[in-house]
Protein backbone atom coordinates (compact mmCIF):
# COMPACT_ATOMS: atom_id res chain seq x y z
CA UNK A 1 0.00 0.00 0.00
CA UNK A 2 1.68 3.31 -1.25
CA UNK A 3 1.53 6.75 1.04
CA UNK A 4 -0.76 8.08 -1.54
CA UNK A 5 -3.48 5.79 -0.80
CA UNK A 6 -3.66 6.28 2.36
CA UNK A 7 -3.53 9.39 2.62
CA UNK A 8 -6.57 10.29 0.14
CA UNK A 9 -8.91 8.58 2.25
CA UNK A 10 -9.94 10.32 4.97
CA UNK A 11 -12.00 9.19 7.26
CA UNK A 12 -12.00 7.62 11.27
CA UNK A 13 -15.07 5.75 11.64
CA UNK A 14 -15.05 2.20 11.41
CA UNK A 15 -15.69 1.40 7.93
CA UNK A 16 -13.22 4.08 6.49
CA UNK A 17 -10.41 2.59 8.56
CA UNK A 18 -11.47 -1.24 7.21
CA UNK A 19 -11.66 0.45 3.66
CA UNK A 20 -7.77 1.86 4.36
CA UNK A 21 -6.83 -1.59 5.62
CA UNK A 22 -8.71 -4.10 4.14
CA UNK A 23 -6.13 -6.81 5.19
CA UNK A 24 -5.95 -6.33 8.59
CA UNK A 25 -9.36 -6.02 9.40
CA UNK A 26 -9.94 -9.42 7.20
CA UNK A 27 -7.34 -11.20 9.47
CA UNK A 28 -8.88 -9.84 12.89
CA UNK A 29 -12.10 -10.98 11.92
CA UNK A 30 -10.81 -14.66 11.10
CA UNK A 31 -8.85 -14.52 14.51
CA UNK A 32 -11.34 -13.06 16.54
CA UNK A 33 -13.41 -16.59 15.04
CA UNK A 34 -10.52 -18.59 15.48
CA UNK A 35 -10.30 -17.53 19.09
CA UNK A 36 -14.11 -18.20 20.08
CA UNK A 37 -13.58 -21.16 18.70
CA UNK A 38 -11.02 -21.82 20.88
CA UNK A 39 -12.49 -21.04 23.78
CA UNK A 40 -15.41 -22.46 23.07
CA UNK A 41 -15.22 -25.46 20.68
CA UNK A 42 -18.78 -26.69 22.40
CA UNK A 43 -20.46 -23.97 20.43
CA UNK A 44 -19.35 -24.90 17.03
CA UNK A 45 -18.84 -28.82 17.07
CA UNK A 46 -21.58 -31.27 15.53
CA UNK A 47 -20.32 -34.14 17.60
CA UNK A 48 -17.83 -35.15 19.94
CA UNK A 49 -14.39 -35.63 18.55
CA UNK A 50 -13.36 -38.92 20.09
CA UNK A 51 -16.44 -40.66 19.64
CA UNK A 52 -16.41 -43.49 17.23
CA UNK A 53 -18.84 -45.08 15.14
CA UNK A 54 -17.15 -47.68 12.53
CA UNK A 55 -20.60 -48.12 10.64
CA UNK A 56 -19.67 -44.64 9.36
CA UNK A 57 -16.17 -44.89 8.87
CA UNK A 58 -14.55 -43.17 6.02
CA UNK A 59 -17.60 -41.28 4.69
CA UNK A 60 -17.03 -38.47 2.39
CA UNK A 61 -18.96 -34.98 3.43
CA UNK A 62 -22.31 -35.08 4.01
CA UNK A 63 -25.13 -33.10 5.84
CA UNK A 64 -24.76 -34.78 8.70
CA UNK A 65 -20.73 -34.82 8.48
CA UNK A 66 -19.40 -31.79 6.76
CA UNK A 67 -16.08 -32.49 7.07
CA UNK A 68 -16.35 -36.14 6.71
CA UNK A 69 -15.51 -38.72 9.06
CA UNK A 70 -12.33 -40.57 9.39
CA UNK A 71 -11.30 -44.67 9.73
CA UNK A 72 -13.08 -45.10 12.30
CA UNK A 73 -15.64 -43.12 12.10
CA UNK A 74 -15.24 -39.68 13.78
CA UNK A 75 -16.45 -36.60 12.87
CA UNK A 76 -13.56 -35.05 11.05
CA UNK A 77 -15.18 -31.25 11.26
CA UNK A 78 -15.61 -31.25 15.34
CA UNK A 79 -12.16 -32.61 15.26
CA UNK A 80 -10.73 -29.75 13.21
CA UNK A 81 -12.88 -27.48 15.78
CA UNK A 82 -11.44 -29.21 18.96
CA UNK A 83 -7.96 -29.32 17.27
CA UNK A 84 -8.07 -25.32 16.69
CA UNK A 85 -7.52 -25.07 20.67
CA UNK A 86 -4.88 -27.98 21.03
CA UNK A 87 -2.80 -26.51 18.06
CA UNK A 88 -2.89 -22.89 18.67
CA UNK A 89 -2.18 -23.09 22.05
CA UNK A 90 0.81 -25.09 21.81
CA UNK A 91 2.12 -22.67 19.01
CA UNK A 92 0.83 -19.21 21.04
CA UNK A 93 2.10 -20.86 24.10
CA UNK A 94 5.60 -22.03 22.83
CA UNK A 95 6.31 -18.74 21.13
CA UNK A 96 5.34 -16.51 24.34
CA UNK A 97 8.02 -18.66 25.61
CA UNK A 98 11.10 -18.19 22.85
CA UNK A 99 10.02 -14.16 22.90
CA UNK A 100 10.22 -13.90 26.78
CA UNK A 101 13.33 -15.95 27.09
CA UNK A 102 14.96 -15.26 23.84
CA UNK A 103 14.30 -11.42 24.52
CA UNK A 104 15.35 -10.92 27.86
CA UNK A 105 18.31 -12.54 26.63
CA UNK A 106 18.95 -10.64 23.89
CA UNK A 107 18.36 -7.32 25.49
CA UNK A 108 21.24 -8.32 28.31
CA UNK A 109 23.45 -9.44 25.58
CA UNK A 110 22.88 -6.01 23.81
CA UNK A 111 22.79 -3.66 26.37
CA UNK A 112 25.78 -4.85 28.96
CA UNK A 113 27.88 -6.62 25.79
CA UNK A 114 31.27 -7.64 26.60
CA UNK A 115 31.89 -11.84 27.15
CA UNK A 116 27.88 -12.54 27.63
CA UNK A 117 27.44 -11.21 24.73
CA UNK A 118 29.80 -13.15 22.82
CA UNK A 119 29.05 -16.39 24.29
CA UNK A 120 25.52 -15.92 23.68
CA UNK A 121 26.09 -14.68 19.59
CA UNK A 122 28.13 -17.80 18.59
CA UNK A 123 25.55 -20.00 20.10
CA UNK A 124 22.53 -18.06 17.83
CA UNK A 125 24.60 -18.48 15.53
CA UNK A 126 25.00 -21.86 15.71
CA UNK A 127 21.32 -22.48 16.12
CA UNK A 128 20.29 -20.36 13.10
CA UNK A 129 23.20 -22.38 11.37
CA UNK A 130 20.24 -25.15 11.15
CA UNK A 131 16.91 -24.42 9.07
CA UNK A 132 14.18 -23.79 11.88
CA UNK A 133 12.54 -27.39 10.84
CA UNK A 134 15.77 -29.45 10.70
CA UNK A 135 16.10 -27.97 14.36
CA UNK A 136 12.60 -29.02 15.47
CA UNK A 137 13.25 -32.26 14.03
CA UNK A 138 16.50 -32.95 15.74
CA UNK A 139 14.93 -32.14 19.08
CA UNK A 140 11.57 -33.23 18.83
CA UNK A 141 13.18 -36.93 17.28
CA UNK A 142 15.61 -37.58 19.79
CA UNK A 143 13.47 -36.76 23.05
CA UNK A 144 10.86 -37.88 21.57
CA UNK A 145 7.32 -37.12 20.88
CA UNK A 146 6.12 -36.11 24.22
CA UNK A 147 3.63 -32.78 24.04
CA UNK A 148 6.89 -30.95 26.32
CA UNK A 149 9.58 -31.89 24.26
CA UNK A 150 6.87 -30.47 21.36
CA UNK A 151 6.73 -27.06 23.44
CA UNK A 152 10.63 -27.49 24.21
CA UNK A 153 11.67 -28.02 20.60
CA UNK A 154 8.86 -25.13 18.85
CA UNK A 155 9.97 -22.86 21.99
CA UNK A 156 13.99 -23.22 20.83
CA UNK A 157 13.25 -22.81 17.03
CA UNK A 158 12.75 -19.08 16.61
CA UNK A 159 14.81 -18.12 19.87
CA UNK A 160 17.71 -16.55 17.94
CA UNK A 161 15.07 -14.80 16.04
CA UNK A 162 13.69 -12.95 19.23
CA UNK A 163 17.13 -12.86 20.49
CA UNK A 164 18.49 -10.87 17.58
CA UNK A 165 15.88 -8.84 17.52
CA UNK A 166 16.36 -7.68 21.16
CA UNK A 167 19.53 -7.21 21.22
CA UNK A 168 19.80 -4.80 17.93
CA UNK A 169 17.07 -3.21 19.62
CA UNK A 170 18.60 -2.48 22.90
CA UNK A 171 22.11 -1.68 21.68
CA UNK A 172 20.29 0.85 19.50
CA UNK A 173 18.87 2.27 22.58
CA UNK A 174 21.29 1.61 25.10
CA UNK A 175 23.58 5.08 23.28
CA UNK A 176 20.48 7.53 23.68
CA UNK A 177 20.54 10.39 25.66
CA UNK A 178 17.78 8.95 27.54
CA UNK A 179 19.91 6.79 28.31
CA UNK A 180 22.43 8.78 29.68
CA UNK A 181 20.77 10.93 31.15
CA UNK A 182 18.89 8.56 33.35
CA UNK A 183 22.62 7.01 34.06
CA UNK A 184 23.92 10.48 34.93
CA UNK A 185 21.66 11.27 37.51
CA UNK A 186 22.15 7.81 39.80
CA UNK A 187 20.31 4.86 37.88
CA UNK A 188 21.17 1.90 38.44
CA UNK A 189 22.04 -0.16 35.18
CA UNK A 190 19.75 -2.97 36.07
CA UNK A 191 16.79 0.18 36.58
CA UNK A 192 17.10 1.60 33.20
CA UNK A 193 17.15 -2.23 31.32
CA UNK A 194 13.75 -2.65 33.34
CA UNK A 195 12.47 0.57 33.05
CA UNK A 196 13.59 1.92 29.60
CA UNK A 197 15.07 -0.57 27.00
CA UNK A 198 11.53 -2.91 27.84
CA UNK A 199 9.37 -0.68 27.32
CA UNK A 200 11.22 0.57 23.48
CA UNK A 201 12.06 -3.09 23.25
CA UNK A 202 8.53 -4.45 24.03
CA UNK A 203 6.89 -3.44 20.58
CA UNK A 204 9.55 -4.76 18.05
CA UNK A 205 9.32 -8.26 20.17
CA UNK A 206 5.50 -8.11 20.00
CA UNK A 207 5.53 -7.72 16.37
CA UNK A 208 8.13 -10.71 15.67
CA UNK A 209 5.29 -12.83 17.53
CA UNK A 210 2.51 -11.85 15.18
CA UNK A 211 5.14 -12.35 11.92
CA UNK A 212 6.89 -15.76 13.59
CA UNK A 213 3.05 -16.99 14.79
CA UNK A 214 2.14 -18.73 11.25
CA UNK A 215 5.57 -19.96 10.50
CA UNK A 216 5.66 -21.82 14.12
CA UNK A 217 2.15 -22.87 12.60
CA UNK A 218 3.08 -24.72 10.15
CA UNK A 219 6.44 -26.16 11.67
CA UNK A 220 4.20 -27.49 14.67
CA UNK A 221 2.00 -29.28 11.73
CA UNK A 222 4.77 -30.57 10.02
CA UNK A 223 6.08 -32.03 13.13
CA UNK A 224 2.82 -33.14 13.87
CA UNK A 225 2.36 -34.75 10.11
CA UNK A 226 6.01 -36.62 10.56
CA UNK A 227 4.57 -38.28 13.76
CA UNK A 228 7.10 -36.19 16.09
CA UNK A 229 3.99 -33.81 16.81
CA UNK A 230 0.83 -34.32 19.03
CA UNK A 231 0.11 -37.83 19.59
CA UNK A 232 -3.22 -39.04 18.77
CA UNK A 233 -6.18 -39.76 19.13
CA UNK A 234 -5.76 -36.37 20.47
CA UNK A 235 -7.14 -33.77 17.85
CA UNK A 236 -4.30 -31.58 16.60
CA UNK A 237 -4.22 -30.22 13.17
CA UNK A 238 -0.80 -31.75 12.10
CA UNK A 239 -1.79 -35.25 13.78
CA UNK A 240 -4.98 -35.20 11.71
CA UNK A 241 -2.91 -34.62 8.54
CA UNK A 242 -0.72 -37.50 9.76
CA UNK A 243 -3.61 -39.47 10.03
CA UNK A 244 -4.98 -38.66 6.71
CA UNK A 245 -1.94 -39.48 4.83
CA UNK A 246 -2.36 -43.16 4.89
CA UNK A 247 -5.50 -42.36 2.96
CA UNK A 248 -4.94 -39.74 0.82
CA UNK A 249 -6.71 -41.45 -2.10
CA UNK A 250 -9.55 -42.76 -0.76
CA UNK A 251 -10.67 -40.47 1.89
CA UNK A 252 -8.72 -37.49 1.00
CA UNK A 253 -11.25 -35.20 2.89
CA UNK A 254 -9.57 -35.87 6.14
CA UNK A 255 -6.62 -34.08 5.11
CA UNK A 256 -8.38 -31.35 3.04
CA UNK A 257 -9.84 -29.88 6.21
CA UNK A 258 -7.29 -29.74 8.69
CA UNK A 259 -5.01 -28.25 5.76
CA UNK A 260 -7.65 -25.67 5.31
CA UNK A 261 -7.78 -25.15 8.57
CA UNK A 262 -3.96 -24.27 8.85
CA UNK A 263 -3.80 -22.19 6.06
CA UNK A 264 -6.47 -20.00 6.97
CA UNK A 265 -5.34 -19.22 10.06
CA UNK A 266 -1.74 -18.98 8.65
CA UNK A 267 -3.51 -16.57 5.86
CA UNK A 268 -5.25 -14.68 8.38
CA UNK A 269 -1.88 -14.39 10.67
CA UNK A 270 0.53 -13.20 7.82
CA UNK A 271 -2.55 -10.35 7.07
CA UNK A 272 -1.97 -8.83 10.82
CA UNK A 273 1.54 -9.22 11.12
CA UNK A 274 2.00 -7.20 7.85
CA UNK A 275 -0.29 -4.72 8.67
CA UNK A 276 1.66 -4.79 12.38
CA UNK A 277 5.11 -4.37 10.68
CA UNK A 278 4.02 -1.97 7.79
CA UNK A 279 3.24 0.55 11.13
CA UNK A 280 6.53 -0.13 12.86
CA UNK A 281 8.79 0.81 9.57
CA UNK A 282 7.00 4.05 8.99
CA UNK A 283 7.60 5.16 12.40
CA UNK B 1 38.58 -8.66 0.26
CA UNK B 2 40.86 -11.28 1.11
CA UNK B 3 40.52 -10.83 4.89
CA UNK B 4 37.80 -10.27 4.59
CA UNK B 5 37.20 -13.83 3.39
CA UNK B 6 39.35 -15.09 5.54
CA UNK B 7 38.07 -13.57 8.50
CA UNK B 8 34.24 -14.86 7.33
CA UNK B 9 35.63 -18.51 6.67
CA UNK B 10 36.86 -18.49 9.84
CA UNK B 11 33.81 -17.72 11.85
CA UNK B 12 31.88 -20.27 9.63
CA UNK B 13 34.13 -23.27 10.38
CA UNK B 14 33.79 -21.85 14.25
CA UNK B 15 30.07 -22.08 13.92
CA UNK B 16 29.84 -25.37 12.64
CA UNK B 17 32.42 -27.02 15.03
CA UNK B 18 30.42 -26.08 17.43
CA UNK B 19 26.86 -26.96 15.98
CA UNK B 20 28.36 -30.66 15.68
CA UNK B 21 29.54 -30.40 18.96
CA UNK B 22 26.20 -29.50 20.24
CA UNK B 23 24.51 -31.80 18.31
CA UNK B 24 27.20 -34.87 19.66
CA UNK B 25 26.24 -34.37 22.69
CA UNK B 26 22.80 -33.33 22.71
CA UNK B 27 22.20 -36.73 21.01
CA UNK B 28 23.70 -39.05 23.46
CA UNK B 29 22.12 -37.15 25.86
CA UNK B 30 18.66 -38.98 25.68
CA UNK B 31 18.74 -42.44 27.26
CA UNK B 32 17.76 -45.46 24.37
CA UNK B 33 20.58 -45.59 22.67
CA UNK B 34 21.06 -47.97 19.45
CA UNK B 35 22.23 -50.59 21.49
CA UNK B 36 19.16 -50.85 23.69
CA UNK B 37 17.01 -50.26 20.51
CA UNK B 38 18.95 -53.51 18.69
CA UNK B 39 18.70 -55.88 21.37
CA UNK B 40 15.15 -54.74 23.02
CA UNK B 41 14.69 -56.87 25.84
CA UNK B 42 16.44 -59.92 25.20
CA UNK B 43 19.74 -58.66 25.58
CA UNK B 44 21.91 -59.95 28.56
CA UNK B 45 23.65 -56.74 30.91
CA UNK B 46 27.25 -58.09 29.22
CA UNK B 47 25.92 -58.54 25.77
CA UNK B 48 24.72 -55.29 25.66
CA UNK B 49 28.17 -53.47 27.51
CA UNK B 50 30.09 -55.41 24.63
CA UNK B 51 28.02 -54.14 22.00
CA UNK B 52 28.32 -50.36 23.79
CA UNK B 53 32.01 -50.37 24.13
CA UNK B 54 32.30 -51.49 20.55
CA UNK B 55 30.55 -48.58 19.34
CA UNK B 56 32.88 -46.76 21.46
CA UNK B 57 29.84 -45.09 23.70
CA UNK B 58 31.38 -46.33 27.32
CA UNK B 59 33.53 -43.61 26.34
CA UNK B 60 32.88 -39.88 28.07
CA UNK B 61 31.23 -38.00 25.64
CA UNK B 62 33.84 -35.35 25.36
CA UNK B 63 36.83 -38.58 24.18
CA UNK B 64 34.26 -39.98 21.69
CA UNK B 65 33.58 -36.65 20.28
CA UNK B 66 37.28 -35.97 19.68
CA UNK B 67 37.44 -38.91 17.94
CA UNK B 68 35.02 -39.03 16.15
CA UNK B 69 36.04 -35.38 14.92
CA UNK B 70 39.98 -36.55 14.35
CA UNK B 71 38.28 -39.29 11.93
CA UNK B 72 36.31 -36.82 10.20
CA UNK B 73 38.85 -34.37 9.96
CA UNK B 74 40.78 -37.60 7.65
CA UNK B 75 37.79 -38.25 5.80
CA UNK B 76 36.07 -40.72 7.33
CA UNK B 77 32.90 -40.05 8.85
CA UNK B 78 32.60 -43.68 10.39
CA UNK B 79 30.12 -46.35 9.43
CA UNK B 80 26.44 -46.55 9.83
CA UNK B 81 25.58 -48.53 13.64
CA UNK B 82 22.27 -49.96 11.84
CA UNK B 83 23.21 -50.98 7.97
CA UNK B 84 26.84 -51.50 8.94
CA UNK B 85 27.64 -48.96 5.26
CA UNK B 86 30.08 -46.12 5.29
CA UNK B 87 28.25 -42.72 6.13
CA UNK B 88 30.15 -40.91 3.22
CA UNK B 89 28.18 -43.48 0.84
CA UNK B 90 24.89 -43.56 2.70
CA UNK B 91 24.96 -39.40 3.05
CA UNK B 92 26.65 -38.89 -0.60
CA UNK B 93 23.90 -40.78 -2.10
CA UNK B 94 21.25 -38.79 -0.03
CA UNK B 95 22.53 -35.69 -0.80
CA UNK B 96 22.61 -35.75 -4.42
CA UNK B 97 18.93 -36.85 -4.12
CA UNK B 98 18.23 -33.49 -2.02
CA UNK B 99 20.70 -31.87 -4.34
CA UNK B 100 18.48 -32.54 -7.44
CA UNK B 101 15.13 -31.71 -5.84
CA UNK B 102 16.63 -28.31 -4.17
CA UNK B 103 18.10 -27.38 -7.60
CA UNK B 104 15.58 -28.12 -9.48
CA UNK B 105 13.01 -26.00 -6.79
CA UNK B 106 14.86 -23.30 -7.20
CA UNK B 107 14.94 -22.71 -10.69
CA UNK B 108 10.96 -22.98 -10.68
CA UNK B 109 11.28 -20.55 -7.96
CA UNK B 110 13.17 -17.85 -9.71
CA UNK B 111 11.30 -18.15 -13.15
CA UNK B 112 8.01 -18.25 -11.45
CA UNK B 113 8.64 -15.61 -8.82
CA UNK B 114 11.08 -13.70 -9.58
CA UNK B 115 8.91 -12.12 -12.74
CA UNK B 116 5.61 -12.11 -10.89
CA UNK B 117 8.02 -9.99 -7.83
CA UNK B 118 8.74 -7.45 -10.59
CA UNK B 119 5.05 -6.96 -11.87
CA UNK B 120 3.40 -6.68 -8.73
CA UNK B 121 6.17 -4.19 -7.61
CA UNK B 122 5.56 -2.17 -11.18
CA UNK B 123 2.19 -2.09 -10.58
CA UNK B 124 2.15 -1.14 -7.11
CA UNK B 125 -1.35 -1.26 -5.43
CA UNK B 126 -3.07 -1.63 -8.43
CA UNK B 127 -5.66 -4.64 -9.29
CA UNK B 128 -2.69 -7.33 -10.76
CA UNK B 129 -0.57 -6.52 -7.30
CA UNK B 130 -2.97 -7.03 -5.43
CA UNK B 131 -3.65 -10.56 -7.34
CA UNK B 132 -0.03 -11.57 -7.27
CA UNK B 133 0.30 -10.21 -3.39
CA UNK B 134 -2.84 -12.79 -2.85
CA UNK B 135 -1.45 -15.66 -4.43
CA UNK B 136 1.91 -14.66 -1.94
CA UNK B 137 0.58 -14.62 1.03
CA UNK B 138 -1.40 -18.10 0.19
CA UNK B 139 1.52 -19.42 -0.48
CA UNK B 140 3.67 -18.37 2.73
CA UNK B 141 0.87 -19.56 4.59
CA UNK B 142 0.07 -23.20 2.99
CA UNK B 143 1.69 -25.80 4.68
CA UNK B 144 4.24 -27.64 2.42
CA UNK B 145 3.32 -31.18 2.71
CA UNK B 146 -0.47 -30.16 2.44
CA UNK B 147 -0.07 -29.01 -0.62
CA UNK B 148 1.62 -31.67 -1.80
CA UNK B 149 -0.71 -33.87 -0.91
CA UNK B 150 -3.60 -31.74 -2.93
CA UNK B 151 -1.41 -31.65 -5.80
CA UNK B 152 -0.82 -35.80 -5.85
CA UNK B 153 -4.58 -35.94 -5.32
CA UNK B 154 -5.53 -33.35 -7.94
CA UNK B 155 -3.53 -35.21 -10.99
CA UNK B 156 -4.16 -38.71 -9.68
CA UNK B 157 -7.74 -37.72 -9.84
CA UNK B 158 -7.19 -35.68 -13.04
CA UNK B 159 -5.04 -37.57 -14.72
CA UNK B 160 -5.17 -40.74 -13.16
CA UNK B 161 -1.28 -40.56 -13.15
CA UNK B 162 0.89 -41.00 -9.86
CA UNK B 163 4.70 -41.06 -9.40
CA UNK B 164 6.94 -44.46 -9.57
CA UNK B 165 7.05 -45.93 -6.65
CA UNK B 166 11.27 -46.27 -6.55
CA UNK B 167 13.35 -43.86 -7.15
CA UNK B 168 16.01 -44.13 -10.22
CA UNK B 169 19.06 -41.31 -10.54
CA UNK B 170 19.00 -39.29 -13.40
CA UNK B 171 22.03 -41.55 -14.60
CA UNK B 172 19.58 -44.30 -14.23
CA UNK B 173 16.37 -43.19 -15.84
CA UNK B 174 16.16 -40.09 -16.35
CA UNK B 175 12.37 -39.72 -17.65
CA UNK B 176 11.62 -41.91 -13.90
CA UNK B 177 13.88 -39.88 -12.25
CA UNK B 178 11.66 -36.70 -13.40
CA UNK B 179 8.51 -38.37 -12.75
CA UNK B 180 9.41 -39.30 -9.39
CA UNK B 181 10.51 -35.58 -8.74
CA UNK B 182 7.95 -33.30 -10.57
CA UNK B 183 5.31 -33.65 -7.75
CA UNK B 184 7.80 -32.90 -5.31
CA UNK B 185 9.33 -29.38 -7.03
CA UNK B 186 5.86 -28.53 -8.20
CA UNK B 187 4.51 -28.49 -4.44
CA UNK B 188 7.67 -27.02 -3.02
CA UNK B 189 8.83 -24.81 -6.09
CA UNK B 190 5.24 -23.12 -6.32
CA UNK B 191 5.25 -22.28 -2.19
CA UNK B 192 8.72 -20.94 -2.80
CA UNK B 193 8.08 -18.47 -5.64
CA UNK B 194 5.45 -17.28 -3.34
CA UNK B 195 8.29 -16.19 -0.88
CA UNK B 196 10.28 -14.69 -3.63
CA UNK B 197 7.68 -12.95 -5.27
CA UNK B 198 7.09 -11.27 -2.29
CA UNK B 199 11.06 -10.72 -1.26
CA UNK B 200 11.26 -9.51 -5.00
CA UNK B 201 8.32 -6.81 -4.85
CA UNK B 202 9.37 -5.42 -2.15
CA UNK B 203 12.48 -4.45 -3.16
CA UNK B 204 11.01 -3.46 -6.61
CA UNK B 205 8.40 -0.93 -5.19
CA UNK B 206 11.26 0.74 -2.96
CA UNK B 207 13.30 1.29 -5.90
CA UNK B 208 10.59 2.64 -7.73
CA UNK B 209 10.40 5.35 -4.73
CA UNK B 210 13.73 6.22 -5.14
CA UNK B 211 14.72 9.44 -6.47
CA UNK B 212 16.77 8.71 -8.96
CA UNK B 213 13.86 6.78 -10.39
CA UNK B 214 11.49 10.06 -10.50
CA UNK B 215 14.52 11.83 -12.09
CA UNK B 216 14.33 9.78 -14.35
CA UNK B 217 10.80 9.61 -15.69
CA UNK B 218 10.36 13.40 -15.01
CA UNK B 219 13.10 13.93 -17.58
CA UNK B 220 11.01 12.02 -20.23
CA UNK B 221 13.42 8.90 -20.14
CA UNK B 222 11.30 6.12 -21.76
CA UNK B 223 9.54 3.72 -19.38
CA UNK B 224 11.27 0.45 -20.43
CA UNK B 225 14.92 2.65 -20.24
CA UNK B 226 14.15 3.51 -16.25
CA UNK B 227 12.74 -0.18 -15.70
CA UNK B 228 16.35 -1.63 -17.16
CA UNK B 229 18.71 0.86 -16.42
CA UNK B 230 17.64 1.85 -12.94
CA UNK B 231 15.12 -0.65 -11.62
CA UNK B 232 16.26 -4.20 -12.48
CA UNK B 233 19.98 -3.05 -11.96
CA UNK B 234 19.34 -2.06 -8.37
CA UNK B 235 16.74 -4.94 -8.12
CA UNK B 236 19.36 -7.53 -9.33
CA UNK B 237 21.36 -7.53 -5.65
CA UNK B 238 18.45 -8.48 -3.57
CA UNK B 239 17.50 -10.89 -6.16
CA UNK B 240 20.74 -12.66 -5.26
CA UNK B 241 20.66 -12.27 -1.81
CA UNK B 242 17.16 -14.02 -1.64
CA UNK B 243 17.90 -16.83 -3.87
CA UNK B 244 20.26 -17.86 -1.08
CA UNK B 245 17.64 -17.07 1.16
CA UNK B 246 15.06 -19.07 -0.76
CA UNK B 247 17.67 -22.14 -1.56
CA UNK B 248 17.97 -22.49 2.78
CA UNK B 249 14.17 -22.64 3.20
CA UNK B 250 14.16 -25.28 0.46
CA UNK B 251 16.93 -27.39 2.31
CA UNK B 252 14.32 -27.06 5.26
CA UNK B 253 11.14 -27.83 3.03
CA UNK B 254 12.51 -30.76 1.14
CA UNK B 255 12.87 -32.74 4.63
CA UNK B 256 9.66 -32.82 4.93
CA UNK B 257 8.40 -33.03 1.47
CA UNK B 258 11.56 -36.24 0.68
CA UNK B 259 9.28 -38.01 3.78
CA UNK B 260 6.20 -37.44 2.15
CA UNK B 261 6.89 -38.76 -1.48
CA UNK B 262 9.09 -41.34 -0.08
CA UNK B 263 12.08 -39.72 -2.11
CA UNK B 264 15.66 -41.28 -0.87
CA UNK B 265 17.30 -37.88 0.29
CA UNK B 266 19.10 -36.26 3.48
CA UNK B 267 15.83 -35.37 5.30
CA UNK B 268 14.26 -38.55 5.19
CA UNK B 269 17.76 -40.41 5.81
CA UNK B 270 18.18 -38.33 8.63
CA UNK B 271 14.69 -38.89 9.93
CA UNK B 272 14.97 -42.68 10.20
CA UNK B 273 18.63 -42.07 11.52
CA UNK B 274 17.28 -40.12 14.63
CA UNK B 275 14.76 -42.46 15.04
CA UNK B 276 16.83 -46.14 15.00
CA UNK B 277 20.00 -43.88 17.03
CA UNK B 278 22.14 -44.08 13.94
CA UNK B 279 24.64 -41.58 15.46
CA UNK B 280 26.94 -41.47 12.86
CA UNK B 281 24.27 -40.79 9.98
CA UNK B 282 22.44 -37.98 12.28
CA UNK B 283 26.25 -36.24 12.41
CA UNK B 284 26.92 -36.75 9.18
CA UNK B 285 23.95 -35.79 7.35
CA UNK B 286 23.56 -32.63 9.25
CA UNK B 287 27.21 -31.74 8.77
CA UNK B 288 25.92 -31.51 4.98
CA UNK B 289 23.27 -29.11 6.11
CA UNK B 290 24.99 -26.74 8.20
CA UNK B 291 27.93 -26.86 6.11
CA UNK B 292 25.71 -26.61 2.67
CA UNK B 293 23.82 -23.73 4.72
CA UNK B 294 26.90 -21.89 5.32
CA UNK B 295 28.54 -22.35 1.71
CA UNK B 296 25.22 -20.67 0.64
CA UNK B 297 25.80 -17.65 2.55
CA UNK B 298 29.42 -17.02 1.69
CA UNK B 299 28.54 -17.80 -1.53
CA UNK B 300 25.99 -14.84 -1.39
CA UNK B 301 28.00 -12.32 0.72
CA UNK B 302 30.57 -12.69 -1.94
CA UNK B 303 28.32 -12.21 -4.61
CA UNK B 304 26.93 -9.16 -3.12
CA UNK B 305 30.22 -7.40 -2.63
CA UNK B 306 31.10 -8.69 -6.25
CA UNK B 307 27.55 -6.20 -7.92
CA UNK B 308 27.74 -3.61 -5.33
CA UNK B 309 30.40 -1.16 -5.72
CA UNK B 310 29.53 0.46 -2.40
CA UNK B 311 30.22 -2.19 -0.39
CA UNK B 312 33.63 -2.59 -2.28
CA UNK B 313 35.25 0.22 -1.32
CA UNK B 314 34.95 -0.46 2.69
Amino acid sequence: MSDTVIRTRYGTGLSARIRREPGLWLGLAVMALLLLICLFPGLFATASPFEIDTAAALQGPSAQHWFGTDDVGRDTYSRVIHGARVTLSICAGSLLISALVGGALGMVSGFFGGLVDQVLGRLVDVMLSFPPIVLGIIITGVLGPELQNLILALSVVYMPVFFRIARAGSMAQANLSYVEAARSVGLRESTILRRHLVRNVAPLLMTQYMILFPLILQIQAALGFLGLGVQPPTPDWGALLEQGKDYILFAPWMSVFPGLAVLLTAFALILVGRALQGRIDSR
Amino acid sequence: MLAYLVKRLGASLLTALLATFLVFVFVRMVPGDVVAQMMGQAGSDRAEEALRAFFGLDQPVWMQYFAWLGDVLRGDFGVSWTRGMPVTEMVGEAFLVTLELGLLTLALATIVGVPLGIIAGIYEGRALDTTIQAFNILGLAAPVFWVGLMILVGVSATFSWSPPLRFQGPTEDLSENLAMLLLPILSLGFLQAAAYSQFVRQSVVSAMHEDYVRTAIAKGMPTRTVFFKHILRNVAIPIVTFMGLILIQILGGVVIIESLFALPGLGRLLLSAIETRDYPIVQGALLVVVVVAMVVNLVVDLVYHLLDPRLRIS
